[in-house]
């Protein structure tokens, strides 16, 4: 991709003797869809809110373009933010709200009106002009809150949790939406977000963080397929984690049964984490599996079958398309490359003992 | 229990509020528009108050009240957004410091400000220790605004903080973000989402010191004349009740129409002092 | 910076909230009975303000008053608020605008209207009417405080208990009223500050006899606050502040770490702790209170009931007119309740005995208003027979008393002295004689002018070589005009505040009566009175009754007891106002008390000084006339 626009170097944020941003380091690519994923808590508002310009840093420096923006107040960074709750002028009108930073800009009249048509087009909302931000709905409001930050024409668009009060259905038609302007506009976002199929679905780049640490940086694929700790495999998607000792490269103990994996390099003998994705099980004859269980719960999801197996001491979250009613036998059969193999946590800071959703 | 049966427990609230509310009310318009000599409606009364010393007192009191009211915003703006800046467990401590003065005794605070600012009161032994000079307010218009703006202020800070209380402050942060400055946010943004808790402020500091008899009774040394000293007089002393009772017509006129500037303002009833 | 900047202006508006208040603190110490003049340090009025039975009444009075009050709009304003808001929209907005209007029409419209509405109605004004309008006025204080926490429950958890098989009554108490209780207790406590601290719709529905906290401290503006008031105060606002640090420092409502760090984490969202205050307040404090002032207050209600009832006087005098030992004295030796009543100016008196809305036994009018009353016909005979120590009023004073009772039927003299210039004698370049001083602009600012009709233009009258009795159009204009010519020159227009003021060097002449004088030197030594050479007023109080006196016989016995020597000579020197009474200033032992000429000037000082007459009601109506435009000058 195109080179580094934003840089965030070093920086510790302390609300109130708690520690929210520890030594946090992070660059934003130019165009590029930037999410940061986590729990609440977790330290990503409060880094988007350092971005934006509404907090400041207790150490460190935010670099914008090579400039140090670390100081500058908010009006005078490139950057334009939509906020949770949308926070739309309620005494204004739409126009006047979508108005507001070009008149501040000193634009000209026909500028501006050109301005707020085509912004209201592009959310969808020609029509609106005259209408009461407080008359509209959630999905219309934070529609108008995109126009009204994108009609500055910034160099980086900052949202945090802008879907956050959309119910399911047009939260899915907001995420396309965003996806086209992204597209159209060739702007860089930066996207908060504690949903972690919305992060898959839109972004360029994963930033998954938890209190005040990021746990891995990548794309959704890097994230889903190869998370780098039982942090990040928990919070992205379902998991089976399982603590497993490293026999030698290649070769995992889970749960007293031999796996091979495709993992090298964690040395001999040493105890580690092991995710195994529920749709990577492979449900087969008890004779053919590696190890053998019983099921106990059988739920129909609509693209597949979700169950539960008892195997081991270890109760197994397991997707297949293929249904097996609950008490048969079956055995449990793993692919070496989708076993993933991680370190045990150094320090408890690292890791989320108690993830709040 | 049901709606209907609901609204029944506002009867013996409508009772009390016709009886002691809405009757006195004509009870004074009687007075106003009857003497004790003819028989029948007159306008006599009216026509005895419209003098030229009256009005001169009523206009003292609007002016008074107004720059009264204005020196309360002016401060109170400022206070209000401290307060709602501080975080929350010091807030409510900081509020209830500008409620507590209330527990004492309202007169006897106002007649503190006497002792204070006298001639050779507390106020002048310290600026003449300072070299210097004098403040001599006392018994002058100076004393009474500030009598009112001593008694009112509370009223004036209190529906501010809760508004702005109200305000989301990412709006704020908003407006920061769209390039405005802080005095265009000011101006832009908070004044204008904060207008119900400002009309509520100033009608709740604007009509006590447009009535009141007693702070100008206490820090003007009787040379200064308000409409409601002169009401108080035509009751307590003059005792002619027809004509006090056509001067809180007339008082009740600029009473009304500040309600009225008050609803259209304040529609949703969101400024609201608690 | 900013934060500093913040800090500063804090610090400011604390100052400006609390200097009266430390002011009054300081005061409370102060040995010094005037609050012009530092004495030391004392704990006396602390000692004394518990002996104070003045004090106490209203103290009582007020404190059961506020939390009646508080506590009948609380429940009147709460079930009407549930009620208004099932209510339709337009009946709503009918019934808020109503609410807003005792809020809104400024507490003189409120206080005079319920006054009028209770003197048509024949309600007798006293406890029952104070009571009635506090409820009133607090009544929107809790309807607007209830109203919206009503707005926010939901119907939603009022059905789901409904659907759980509550009835309608048990769902309300149990789901829909904890929701809305945090309104009902800020109502109740806006009601109970509220009502504590009203003043002016109390000076209008009061009656006699009965005093709440603040009109007894506003009729004792005049004379000066008594120290004892300070005290109290003090403690009724160290208490408040002590139940304040209380409640916020009390381990009870310190948020455990992990509620801090919840806060913390929602970050910029302010939770709105302030209702969190009073419900400790009220859960524990208040009911405790409430027990001990109502057990308390009932109590002593009954007492004074049970000892009142049939068998009391009602006397009203002027502010400061009377040792109050003298009245427990009396109490005690007949039995007799009395139920006392001050007031500042004859004209205040006045429209209280014309109106009859409250009926006195005794009244202490000066000559000239005794004189209008009995043209109006509000005054009966006396029965000298019952009061046989009037006889110890000297001749000379029932022969003054002539003037405007020319029978010595309906008055026996209380008090009397002239009008005369006070001066500080180190302020003034020369001694003084005349009333021309008055107008020398050598003391602008340092002149302290009565603030009542007949004295301010008796002065100027005077001045000019008229009458006090003056009618005449001419002499009066002349006179008026002389007046407004003062009014630049004037500090101010007092009426016993000149007393403190004199004493704490504010003024350097003030126009006063020579009853005041003998006080004043025994506080600041350069002060001298004289009586001006173009001649002055010389007045009687007397004692009167009025027509629809209830308690006649009481009234003669109390009287009798007034002028019997001891009693006058403690009224004499407690007052320092010269006593008609000859038996009572012979027993006075310092001679040159007895023998002062500002207590008792001889026929030199007398021989120029006029009494006031009445001067009929037209002529009264140019007095106030013209004195109204003087002071709206």
């Amino acid at each position: 991709m195109s080179n580094k626009l934003i840089n965030l170097e070093n920086i510790t944020k302390i609300f109130d003797g708690v520690t929210v941003l520890d030594n946090l380091n992070l660059y934003i690519r130019e165009n590029e869809f930037l999410t940061l994923l986590g729990p609440s808590g977790c330290g990503k508002t409060t880094t988007l809110r350092i971005l934006g310009g509404f907090e400041n840093p207790d150490e460190g420096r935010v670099l914008f373009d090579g400039r140090d923006i670390t100081k500058l107040p908010p009006n005078k960074r490139q950057l334009n933010t939509v906020f949770q709750k949308y926070a739309l002028f309620t005494h204004m009108t739409i126009a006047e709200n979508i108005a507001f930073g070009l008149k501040i800009k000193g634009k000209s009249k026909a500028y501006i009106d050109d301005k707020i048509k085509y912004a209201l087009k592009l959310v969808n909302l020609e029509g609106y002009e005259n209408r009461s931000p407080a008359l509209l709905s959630g999905g219309q409001q934070q529609r108008i809150a995109i126009a009204r930050a994108i009609v500055n024409e910034p160099k980086v668009l900052l949202l945090d949790e802008p879907l956050g009060a959309l119910d399911l259905k047009l939260r899915q038609d907001m995420q396309y939406e965003l996806i086209r302007l992204k597209n159209e506009l060739g702007i860089t976002f930066v996207y908060v977000t504690h949903d972690q199929e919305e992060a898959l679905t839109m972004s360029d780049t994963i930033v998954v963080m938890n209190q005040g640490y990021i746990q891995q940086i990548g794309t959704p694929e890097d994230i889903y397929n190869e998370p780098q700790n039982a942090f990040v495999a928990d919070f992205i998607g379902d998991s089976n984690i399982i603590d497993g000792l490293m026999l030698q490269d290649r070769l995992v103990e889970i749960l007293g049964a031999k796996f091979p994996c495709v993992d090298e390099g964690f040395g001999v003998r040493q105890p580690v984490d092991v995710v195994i994705r529920p749709e990577d099980i492979d449900l087969v004859k008890p004779e053919e599996g590696t190890i053998t269980g019983r099921v106990t719960h059988l739920i129909f999801k609509g693209v597949h079958y979700e169950m539960e197996v008892a195997a081991n001491g270890y109760t197994w979250l397991v997707h297949s398309t293929d249904m097996c009613p609950v008490g048969e036998e079956v055995g449990i059969h793993v692919d070496p490359f989708d076993i993933q193999i991680m370190n045990k946590p150094e320090s408890e800071d690292e890791e989320a003992s108690v993830i709040e959703e | 229990m049901k709606n209907n049966m609901r609204k029944w427990l506002a009867a013996p609230y409508s009772v009390w509020a016709a009886g002691f509310i809405i009757i006195p009310l004509f009870v004074i318009l009687y007075y106003a528009f009857t003497t004790e000599d003819t028989a029948g409606l007159t306008l006599a009364n009216f026509s005895y108050v419209l003098t030229k010393e009256n009005l001169k007192a009523l206009g003292l009191s609007l002016w008074l009240s107004l720059v009264s009211t204005v020196i309360c915003l002016l401060l109170a703006y400022p206070l209000a957004m401290i307060l709602t800046s501080r975080n929350v467990s010091q807030t409510s401590f900081i509020v209830l410091i500008f409620i507590l003065p209330m527990w004492m005794n309202s007169l006897l605070r106002t007649l503190a400000w006497q002792t204070l600012l006298e001639k050779n009161g507390v106020i002048n032994s310290i600026l003449s220790f300072l070299h210097l000079p004098a403040l001599n307010i006392i018994n002058t218009s100076g004393a009474i605004v500030l009598g009112m703006v001593y008694n009112f202020l509370p009223f004036m800070v209190l529906p501010l903080y809760n508004i702005l209380l109200k305000i989301d402050k990412d709006v704020i942060n908003a407006a920061r973000d769209l390039g405005a400055n802080s005095v265009q946010t000011f101006f832009r943004i908070l004044l204008p989402l904060s207008m119900p808790g400002i009309v509520s402020g100033i009608t709740m500091v604007f009509i006590p010191a447009l009535t009141t008899f007693v702070i100008s009774d206490l820090l003007g040394g009787s040379k200064i004349l308000l409409i409601g000293n002169v009401i108080e007089q035509e009751f307590k002393q003059t005792n002619n009740w027809n004509a006090g009772s056509a001067l809180s017509m007339i008082l009740m006129v600029f009473i009304v129409l500040s309600m009225f500037v008050m609803n259209k303002y304040d529609k949703e009833g969101e400024g609201t002092i608690f | 910076m900013k934060r500093k900047l913040e800090k500063i202006y804090m610090a400011f508006i604390v100052f400006l909230l609390y200097a009266p208040i430390l002011t009054l603190v300081v005061l409370s110490f102060n040995s010094s009975r005037t609050r012009a003049k530092w004495g030391g340090f004392t704990l006396d009025w602390y000692r004394a303000l518990f002996a104070n039975k003045d004090i106490m009444n209203a103290l009582y009075t007020t404190l059961v008053i506020a939390l009646l009050s508080a506590a009948a709009a609380t429940l009147i304003g709460t079930a009407a608020s549930v009620g208004i808001s099932s209510m339709k929209a337009r009946t709503r907005t009918v019934f808020m605008g109503v609410t807003n209007i005792p809020m809104l029409n400024g507490e003189i419209v409120m206080g005079i209207s319920l006054m009028l509405l209770f003197i048509i109605g024949r309600i007798e004004l006293g406890f029952g009417t104070i009571l009635l309008a506090h409820i009133t006025f607090n009544l929107p204080y809790v309807i607007l405080s209830v109203m919206p926490k009503m707005k926010q429950t939901s119907r939603a958890t009022y059905e789901a208990a409904l659907d759980l098989g509550a009835s309608p009554l048990y769902a309300f108490w149990k789901v829909t009223f904890p929701d809305i209780m945090p309104g009902v207790v800020s109502g109740f406590l806006l009601s109970f500050t509220m009502s504590l601290d009203d003043f002016v719709i109390t000076y209008f529905t009061k009656g006699p006899g009965i005093d709440t906290l603040p009109t007894k401290i506003y009729s004792e503006v005049r004379k000066g606050i008594k120290p004892e008031m300070y005290s109290l105060s003090t403690i009724l606002f160290v208490t408040v502040l002590l139940l304040l640090l209380l409640v916020n420092f009390g381990p009870s409502s310190k948020p455990s770490p992990e509620e801090a760090k919840r806060k913390q984490r929602l970050g910029s969202r302010r939770v709105h702790r302030f209702h969190k205050v009073p419900r400790i307040v009220f859960g524990r404090v208040l009911p405790v209170l409430m027990a001990v002032v109502v057990v308390g207050g009932g109590i002593y209600y009954g007492h004074m009931n049970l000892a009142s009832g049939s068998n009391q006087v009602i006397v009203y005098n002027w502010g400061e007119y009377i040792d109050p030992e003298v009245l427990d004295m009396f109490e005690e030796e007949t039995g007799i309740h009395v139920v006392y009543e001050e007031f500042e100016t004859n004209e205040i008196m006045y429209p209280k005995i014309q109106s009859g809305a409250i009926a006195y036994d005794l009244v202490c009018p000066s000559d000239y208003m005794i004189q209008k009353m009995l043209q109006n016909d509000l005054l009966q005979p006396l029965n000298f027979d019952n009061i046989p120590n009037a006889e110890n009023i000297g001749d000379v004073y029932y022969e003054k008393s002539r003037q405007f009772d020319p029978d010595n039927q309906y008055s026996i003299p209380y008090c009397w002295g002239t009008v005369g210039i006070l001066y500080n004698s180190s302020m003034v370049d020369e001694p003084i004689d005349s009333w021309k001083v008055l107008w020398d602009t050598r003391y602008k600012d340092s002149i302290l002018m009565q603030d009542s009709v007949r004295d301010a233009f008796g002065v100027a009258l005077k001045t000019l070589g008229y009458s006090l009795n003056s009618t005449s159009i001419h002499e009066l204009t002349q006179a008026r005009d002389l007046l407004i010519q003062q009014k630049p020159l004037v500090q101010a227009y007092v009426i016993d505040q000149v007393r403190d003021k004199m004493i704490g060097n504010e003024a350097a002449i003030g126009v006063i009566y020579s009853g005041e004088a003998i006080y004043t030197q025994s506080e600041n030594s350069d002060l001298v009175y004289v009586v001006p050479e173009e001649g002055s007023n010389m007045w009687i109080d007397s004692w009167v009754m009025p027509k629809n006196a209830p308690n006649k016989e009481n009234a003669e016995k109390f009287l009798n007891f007034l002028c019997r020597p001891d009693i006058a000579l403690m009224n004499f020197e407690y007052i320092t106002y010269s006593t008609p009474n000859e038996a009572a200033r012979e027993l006075i032992e310092d001679p040159e008390i007895r023998n002062s000429e500002i207590a008792f000037p001889d026929d030199s000082i007398l021989g120029r000084c006029e009494t006031f007459t009445y001067l009929g009601e037209d002529a009264d109506e140019v007095y106030n006339q013209l004195w109204r435009e003087v002071k709206s000058n």
